[in-house]
C-alpha cells in the first residue's frame, strides 16, 4: 500500500472570478448570494459568497490528480462548510491520510480548506479506492 | 453461541447503515446475492465499516474467502473480537 496514515498532502486554491463563472454556466446556479453583490452584503456577508461546492471541484483535482498515483476512484466524501469563501480567496488544502484498508485497497482522507486568515472555511473526509 | 448471535446483530445494523436500508435482517448463511445492493463496491463500504466498528483489519486473502456472513464471523472471531 503505497499510502500510510498520517501522510499529509498540501495544495492551494484560489476561487477566482473565471472559476465561479464556469461554475455558474456548467450548473446554472445563479442563487443571488453567489452571483448579487448587494444582495449578500444585506444578508450579512461580505461579498458574493462563492458556490460551496466549487470546493468539491477542488477536491476532485486533489484525488484525481494531487496524488502519486492515477489509479484511484471516489467512493464517498463529506463535507462541512464552516465559514464562507468570496471571490479570489486563497485557500490552503491539507488533507490527512486517516485509515488505510488494504483488505479492499481503500484509503480515507481527513481534509481541510483554510483562508488566509487561518479560519477553517470547510472540512470532511473523503474515502478513496485504487483500482487493480 | 450469544457471542455469535450479537455480533450478527451488530453486523445486521451496519449492513442497514452502509446500505440504507432498514429491512435488511441477515443470518449467517447469507450471501451477496441474498442482499439487493451488496454489490462490488457496497461490498469495500461493509467491509470499511465492519473493520472501523470492531477496530479491526483483514486482509484480502481473509474476505475472499467469505462465502457468507457466518464465514465473515468466524474471521472477526479469529481476532479476538
Amino acid at each position: 500500500m503505497i499510502f500510510k496514515t498520517g501522510e499529509k498532502y498540501n495544495l492551494t486554491f484560489v476561487v477566482s472570478e473565471a472559476v465561479q463563472q464556469s461554475f455558474v454556466q456548467t450548473f446554472g446556479d445563479k442563487n443571488p448570494l453567489h452571483t448579487d453583490e448587494v444582495f449578500a452584503r444585506t444578508k450579512g456577508f461580505k461579498g458574493k459568497v462563492m458556490h460551496g461546492n466549487i470546493l468539491n471541484g477542488f477536491l476532485s483535482y486533489f484525488i484525481g490528480e494531487g496524488l502519486p498515483v492515477k489509479n484511484v476512484i471516489i467512493h464517498s466524501q463529506e463535507i462541512q462548510f464552516k465559514n464562507p469563501v468570496y471571490v479570489e480567496d486563497e485557500l490552503d488544502f491539507t488533507a490527512t491520510v486517516s485509515d488505510v484498508f488494504e483488505s479492499v485497497k481503500s484509503v480515507e482522507f481527513k481534509f481541510v480548506f483554510t483562508n488566509t486568515a487561518l479560519k477553517t472555511v470547510a472540512k470532511g473526509k473523503i474515502q478513496i479506492g485504487l483500482l487493480a | 453461541m450469544t457471542h455469535r448471535i450479537d455480533l450478527l446483530k451488530q453486523i445486521n445494523d451496519i449492513f442497514i447503515d452502509v446500505l440504507d436500508n432498514e429491512e435488511i435482517a441477515i443470518t449467517e448463511s447469507t450471501t451477496a446475492d441474498d442482499v439487493e445492493d451488496w454489490d462490488s463496491l457496497s461490498h469495500i463500504q461493509l467491509v470499511v465499516a465492519v473493520e472501523k466498528h470492531f477496530k479491526i483489519r483483514f486482509n484480502s486473502k481473509e474476505i475472499q474467502s467469505w462465502n457468507n456472513v457466518g464465514e465473515m464471523i468466524n474471521c472477526i472471531l479469529e481476532k479476538g473480537i
